[in-house]
């Protein structure tokens, strides 16, 4: 009797399976989307998500792609490695066709070894670190820019348009801050009459600065450009400008938030910030605020849109590859040509960073980012 | 010489914020050897505290600048006093004689005071209104800001009444009995419980008044800021001779001037290893401190 009900129970397993392996020939396509949605950047990963939700919508709505509807499969990353690698294992334990998302460097480079074994592709949204696409994975690509195409912009505008000669380089032995400062001090190098004339790091997490901002005073810079993050950043704006130190203030893009000019109060003002331009800024990015705005109640975040081009740029390559198989979406992205997305053209060079990418300075005025030569 | 100048006017400025954690350290290890890992975390409640109130009077539209200052420093110091007092006597007098717990108990305390303005606050650095502007005296090309010389000298009174407090009354007495001997304290008729009380409540009232005056000069808190002043903070006691008020004092004024003329001469990135490197070198040559004196003479 036992025995009967246990090859009964067999049956019904094998029944049950065979029905879900024919159900999967007209399921959905799953996009991957691991983002942080824990921790200090929850909020990021929130705009980021809603972005991704919005882009797959629109296709559905359209009917989808390759007459197949489309889904976000979403996991915290914490922007953690140990936990992004985590995500990035359930996502392919959940049957993605390919990844567009992450938001930390830190977080998305573990993971991208993952994606790699898997053969997944994966296109990250934000993450900016250099080493990303240098690892060499066939399956990595972003739309963001690299930090060491920021260093050379930043150079050129403190030396063209600032017509700066002595030059101070601030940064704070993050892999980021340092990769950024790096850059910035090998565009400057060569240049005749530039002179990089102080260069050194902060320890993040203090409060105190003007032990190296007196040293950074002695020498008279016409620029000081800051590579770190903003909790410090606009703490050293404001120390910078009690101290008297001579010369213009500038910031990288990890400074390119309110709290740095709340911190920073008055001596935010006329500071430069180099960055790319965030979605308000950006012709092409208009349709897609709108329709953000519409779908969600709210402003897109900065990262919004370069995720909604991420998650179309994923989309486009399946419909061009007529195709879910992992390899040949990998393929298709990598042949990505010219896609006009909510934050310009978007191709990829044979490492998978994006060729043509955008920087541009805004300046701090009445306590708003402003886009410089704008006004 | 004008760089040396205004980097001593610097390391005074960040000494005034050690020597004033510092002597919360020095206090509570005088009188219970116990090295109170929650008080970096004390410092950063009442920063966050005066925050609260800083919002409060501005929805009531208290405006003045001084006046609201002065009674979110009261306000705060009130507070912080006695959630030392309540730390004390949830987390440690029930360990008072068990050496290892109450050290673990210690970093609980530190953790859940951490995690509970996390709760509560937010995970987001916090910024204090702007107040004080950096108008002050000029000496040459040392600028030096109002607000800075309200840190220092405020922080000297504060500390100079601390020691006038534990070396002229009766209560003081009582803690420099206690911390010579608890036994015989108590068989004088000392209520140990008390003073021992007491002393947290006077190490947290300082340490939320470096709090405020941190939000005030730098603008910007949040719920981890303790942590490394309070490394910084117990450094500075060890380094005056931990036990000992004045050595608290000096520790701390010598610590920020030392990091001060590391980072103007060496490197920022070296500051911390050449500061600490000379630490190393004064106690070995004096492993009690600067000031630290026989046993019997703490505090």
């Amino acid at each position: 009797m036992q025995r009967w009900i246990a090859s009964l129970a067999v049956f019904a397993l094998l029944l049950s399976a065979a029905a879900t392996g024919a159900g999967a020939q007209g399921a959905a396509i799953k996009i991957g989307v691991p983002v942080p949605l824990s921790g200090g950047n929850a909020k990021m990963g929130d705009d980021i998500a809603k972005a991704a939700t919005l882009a797959v919508e629109e296709w559905n709505a359209k009917g989808g792609v390759l007459g197949r509807k489309l889904e976000i499969v979403s996991f915290d990353d914490a922007c953690d490695a140990q936990q992004s690698v985590t995500a990035a294992h359930k996502l392919i334990d959940a049957g993605v066709v390919a990844v567009a998302g992450g938001y930390c460097s830190s977080a998305a480079i573990p993971a991208s070894a993952v994606y790699h074994d898997a053969g997944v592709a994966f296109v990250a949204d934000a993450s900016s670190n250099p080493k990303l696409t240098d690892q060499g994975f066939e399956n990595v690509f972003r739309v963001i820019g690299r930090d060491d195409q920021q260093g050379p912009y930043a150079a050129g505008f403190m030396m063209k348009t600032l017509k700066a000669k002595r030059i101070a380089i601030i940064h704070d032995n993050t892999v980021y801050a340092k990769g950024l400062a790096d850059a910035t001090r090998a565009a400057l190098q060569g240049k005749p009459g530039v002179q990089v004339v102080f260069f050194d790091a902060v320890t993040p997490g203090e409060k105190d600065f003007s032990a190296i901002l007196t040293k950074v005073k002695s020498l008279n810079p016409e620029a000081t450009y800051y590579t770190g993050y903003y909790p410090e950043g606009g703490l050293i704006a404001k120390q910078f400008k009690e101290l008297g130190i001579s010369g213009k203030f500038l910031a990288g893009d990890a400074n390119n938030d309110p709290t740095f000019i709340k911190e920073a109060g008055s001596a935010s003002e006329g500071v430069f910030v180099t960055s790319t331009p965030l979605p308000q800024d950006q012709s092409t990015a208009k349709a897609f605020i709108e329709r953000y705005k519409k779908r969600w109640n709210q402003d897109p975040g900065p990262y919004s849109a370069l995720e909604y081009d991420a998650v179309n740029v994923v989309i486009d390559a399946i419909r061009r590859a007529k195709s879910v198989d992992r390899a040949a979406i990998i393929k298709a992205i990598a042949a990505t040509k010219n896609y006009r997305g909510a934050t310009g053209t978007i191709s990829f060079d044979k490492k998978g960073d994006r060729t043509s990418v955008l920087y541009i300075t805004y300046v701090i005025k009445d306590g708003k980012f402003v886009p410089y030569g704008a006004s | 010489m004008q760089v040396a100048l205004q980097q001593l006017v610097n390391g005074l400025t960040v000494g005034a914020f050690y020597a004033l954690i510092a002597l919360g350290y020095t206090m509570v290890y005088g009188i219970i050897r116990l090295i109170n890992f929650a008080h970096g975390d004390i410092y950063a409640v009442g920063a966050f505290v005066g925050l609260s109130l800083y919002g409060l009077l501005a929805a009531l539209r208290i405006q003045n600048p001084i006046l609201t200052t002065l009674l979110a420093l009261v306000v705060s110091m009130g507070f912080t006093g006695l959630l030392g007092v309540l730390l004390y006597r949830v987390a440690y007098r029930p360990l008072l004689h068990a050496r290892l717990s109450i050290l673990i108990s210690a970093i609980g305390g530190s953790l859940t005071l951490e995690y509970g303005l996390f709760l509560i606050y937010s995970p987001s650095f916090l910024v204090y209104p702007h107040l004080f502007g950096r108008a002050g005296p000029s000496f040459g090309s040392v600028d030096v800001s109002w607000l800075q010389v309200v840190i220092f000298v405020s922080g000297l009174v504060l500390m100079a009444a601390l020691y006038l407090l534990v070396h002229r009354t009766k209560i003081g007495m009582a803690m420099r009995a206690l911390a010579i001997n608890q036994d015989a304290a108590r068989l004088m008729g000392v209520d140990v419980d008390r003073v021992i009380a007491l002393t947290f409540f006077l190490g947290s009232v300082l340490a939320a008044f470096a709090g405020v005056l941190t939000g005030l000069y730098y603008s910007q808190i949040s719920f981890l800021m303790g942590f490394l002043i309070g490394l910084k903070a117990f450094t500075a006691a060890v380094l005056g001779g931990i036990g000992n008020i004045p050595g608290a004092v000096l520790g701390g004024f010598l610590l920020g001037i030392l990091e001060g003329l590391a980072a103007g001469y060496f490197s920022s990135r070296w500051k911390d290893v050449v500061a600490f490197a000379i630490l190393i070198i004064i106690l070995v040559v004096r492993p009690r401190g600067l000031l630290g004196e026989r046993v019997v003479e703490r505090m």
